[in-house]
Formats: C-alpha cells, sequence, structure tokens
C-alpha cells in the first residue's frame, strides 16, 4: 500500500494536465553535459612543457556531436590549416562553422588543438598553442567515413556504451554507425593537432592548386621550434592520457595534401618528444 | 504623419543592413574568373586586386607572389572552361565569406576559397585545395 501511494506522489509530481487537458511529462532525461560554457583560463600547471590557451568559441547548437571518454584516444593526428600561418583558432572555429550545411551542421572547430608558430626564417606569428574542442569531444578532422581497428580498451569502452552522441541539452545516445565490420571512425581514436600555415606546394598543373604553398623547388619545410612544440604538446598530452602512444597524419587517413612537409618530420617530432620522457610510435600505413 | 516617418527610417536601417554585406552571384564569380586569370594566365597586374594584403605578405609580398605565379607555366585561355562558381556562403562571424569553385579543367579536387572584404571590395585571402 505504502509503495502505491509513493507511487502516485512520484507520478502527481512529474506529471501535470495542462490547461488544454494534454498530459505533460517534464523532461527528467540526463540532459548531455556541457561545461565549457564559461571555461576560464587555463593556467600552465608547473611541470608543463608548453602552455595552452583557453578560448571561447562560438558553437553550432544544433549540430550533433559525440562525447567519448578520455581513454578511447591513442593517437594524435597532425594536420596543416593550409590557411595563413597567422591564422587565429577563433578563425578556424569560424570557417569550421561555415562548412557545414543546413543537414549537416559542424559544432565547432573540429581540431582540438591549433598551433601558431613562424615559418623558417619569419617572426610572425608569435608562437601559441591554443585548446580547440574539448578533448572528449570527438573532432571532425581523419576523414569521415575512415574506419580503424580497436584495440581491446576501445572495444571495452565502445561495447560499454561509453560513446555517447547527441545535440547540447538533448538526452545522449548511442550511435552504432560509429563502427562497421569492429572498425571505429578514427575520429573517435585520435585527435586532430593542427599547425597553422601552408607546408605543401604551389602546383600548377591542369589548373592553379594552392597559391598559397611554397614554390616548387623551394619547399616550406617545418622549423625545428615548430616541430618542437608538436612534440611538447604531444608529450604533454601523454602525460596527461598514457594510453595516447602513436603520431599520425593527415594523409595517412585520407587522400590530401596535408600536412605537406610535416608528414616528412615525424621522426624528427618523435625523437624531439623522447627527449621531454615521452615513447611515442609511428603510424606507419595509410587507412585507404 | 509621424507613423509614415517611423516607417521610412525603419525601411531605411533595414535597407542599410542587408546591403551591408550584400554581395551577389555574379561579384563571386567575377572574382574567380580574376583568380583564373592570374593563376594560370599570368595577368599579375591585378594580384592586389584580387588578393588580400594579408595573403600576399603570407606568400613573401607581392613581388614574391607574382614571382610563384610565373615559375608555373603559363595556359591558353580555353572558352567555356575555368573555375565556375558552385556554392558560397557568408561566416557566421561576417568576418569572411566561403566559397566552392569547380573547376571543369582540372583532375585536381574543387579548391574552396576564404574571401574577405578587404576595403570594400571582396578579395582571395586564402584557399584549401583538397581539405
Amino acid at each position: 500500500m505504502k509503495r502505491l501511494i509513493l507511487l502516485l506522489i512520484v507520478f502527481q509530481t512529474s506529471a501535470f494536465a495542462d490547461n488544454s487537458g494534454l498530459i505533460t511529462v517534464p523532461d527528467i532525461s540526463r540532459v548531455m553535459d556541457y561545461p565549457y560554457e564559461n571555461e576560464e583560463q587555463i593556467e600552465p600547471e608547473s611541470g608543463d612543457l608548453i602552455s595552452i590557451e583557453s578560448v571561447a568559441y562560438p558553437r553550432n547548437k544544433k549540430a550533433k556531436f559525440c562525447i567519448r571518454p578520455a581513454e578511447m584516444v591513442d593517437t594524435i593526428v597532425i594536420h596543416h590549416s593550409e590557411t595563413s600561418s597567422s591564422s587565429t583558432a577563433l578563425e578556424i572555429n569560424d570557417f569550421h562553422l561555415n562548412r557545414g550545411t543546413a543537414s549537416d551542421p559542424w559544432y565547432m572547430i573540429a581540431y582540438s588543438f591549433v598551433i601558431n608558430s613562424p615559418y623558417e626564417g619569419s617572426t610572425i606569428p608569435l608562437p601559441k598553442v591554443s585548446e580547440g574542442r574539448p578533448f572528449d569531444i570527438v573532432g571532425g578532422h581523419a576523414g569521415s567515413n575512415i574506419f580503424v581497428p580497436m584495440d581491446d580498451v576501445q572495444a571495452r569502452l565502445w561495447s560499454q556504451k561509453k560513446i555517447l552522441c547527441g545535440k547540447e541539452n538533448q538526452k545522449p545516445k548511442y550511435d552504432s554507425t560509429l563502427v562497421k565490420n569492429k572498425k571505429i571512425k578514427a575520429n573517435v581514436t585520435t585527435i586532430g593537432v593542427v599547425v597553422n600555415g601552408n607546408y605543401s606546394p604551389y602546383v600548377l598543373e591542369s589548373g592553379a592548386i594552392n597559391p598559397g604553398g611554397y614554390m616548387q623547388g623551394e619547399p616550406r619545410g617545418p622549423s625545428d621550434s615548430t616541430l618542437d612544440m608538436i612534440a611538447r604538446l604531444s608529450c604533454q598530452l601523454q602525460k596527461k592520457y598514457p594510453r595516447i602512444n602513436r603520431l599520425a597524419y593527415h594523409n595517412q587517413y585520407h587522400p590530401t595534401s596535408c600536412p605537406g612537409d610535416f608528414a616528412a618530420n615525424m621522426e624528427k617530432i618523435k625523437i624531439k618528444a623522447k627527449e621531454y620522457g615521452c615513447e611515442f610510435n609511428l603510424l606507419l600505413k595509410s587507412y585507404y | 504623419m509621424r507613423i509614415q516617418f517611423t516607417a521610412q527610417i525603419i525601411l531605411l536601417i533595414s535597407f542599410v543592413c542587408s546591403s551591408a554585406f550584400a554581395y551577389s552571384d555574379k561579384e563571386m564569380q567575377e572574382l574567380l574568373d580574376s583568380y583564373d586569370d592570374v593563376t594560370k594566365y599570368h595577368n599579375t597586374a591585378i594580384v592586389e586586386d584580387v588578393f588580400t594584403k594579408n595573403f600576399l605578405n603570407e606568400n613573401g609580398g607581392k613581388e614574391k607572389f607574382i614571382e610563384k605565379v610565373k615559375s608555373a607555366p603559363k595556359q591558353k585561355k580555353k572558352k567555356g572552361l575555368g573555375l565556375l562558381l558552385k556554392k558560397w556562403k557568408k561566416s557566421k562571424m561576417s568576418k569572411f565569406f566561403s566559397a566552392k569553385g569547380v573547376d571543369d579543367d582540372a583532375k585536381e579536387p574543387s579548391p574552396e576559397f576564404i574571401i574577405k572584404d578587404e576595403d570594400g571590395r571582396l578579395k582571395i585571402d586564402g584557399t584549401i585545395s583538397d581539405g
């Protein structure tokens, strides 16, 4: 009897008849947790290898995004923006918001970190690392239809439905399309680190391609300090998220000229990261 | 009388606001045509009309960029071929426009342009060749 009364009380508090006579039930579902709205500046902690600037990004709240446990991520993917080296993280965010369509809007900047660093011989822009899409939100940088194998930890987290998708202020849902033939979308297990600038050649064969690229015969190799910034950031991330153990670049996931001459410098980044106490493997194959 | 005056003011403000970024397909297409003129046909006299100051500075300045353009083979104009505007839109933050072109003459992927308003004119601030 007590249980029946309790049930009636619960029902009365959660449902009521409005003026139209329709019964409305307050939304008691768990809303997607989004703690970044009023994020404060991240202060560098002692022992950090590099300072990371926090940016308040406008986001498209109509866009779907997925959240993941940090343990899902094991790979850092290097990109170049192909824009100006002095592009800001906010500009990249604006650009990415603009790349979405009405039927497939982009949530926010697709990379997790943005690096500004001058070309060799230049003094602008000032070196800086900015936080992009928060680490626990799946990015959009490695190709939306590229699937990669899962290790045991990733397979367990997937089977436990720890990766959930939805929009802000909605109940997040399990999205079965993230996995196909026991492989998972590359964006779920990777983060994108972009270096602003254009490290690919200017090409004119049958059409003008990449006029912001370097002249043929004058490669625009990344400077040592830029490679050092990537190494510091990668190492700092590995110290915070120990499952990150691999370095890769965009062209290994998707046929693209990105990240230009960074592709030939991955070994240098790995060696520099080791100087800071971190061990990385290099991805040695392409997924296409 | 007062109502009529208020209505006129509202109409005027609406017109000013809506025309502030009222670029047309035609203007966008003209910019892409000019881009072709520079990069394919080496009409370097219009470089500063086509690319932003920021873009030229990023590429070592106007002279260095012209040198780069001329380092690639000059093409012969073919009627009906070239960059065609596929779609464009203004950014959410009104800082730039993006436009996608289709190049029937090229085997490479269609470029995507970052276009900014500089001194009241549309100019190319960057391209994304292949995402």
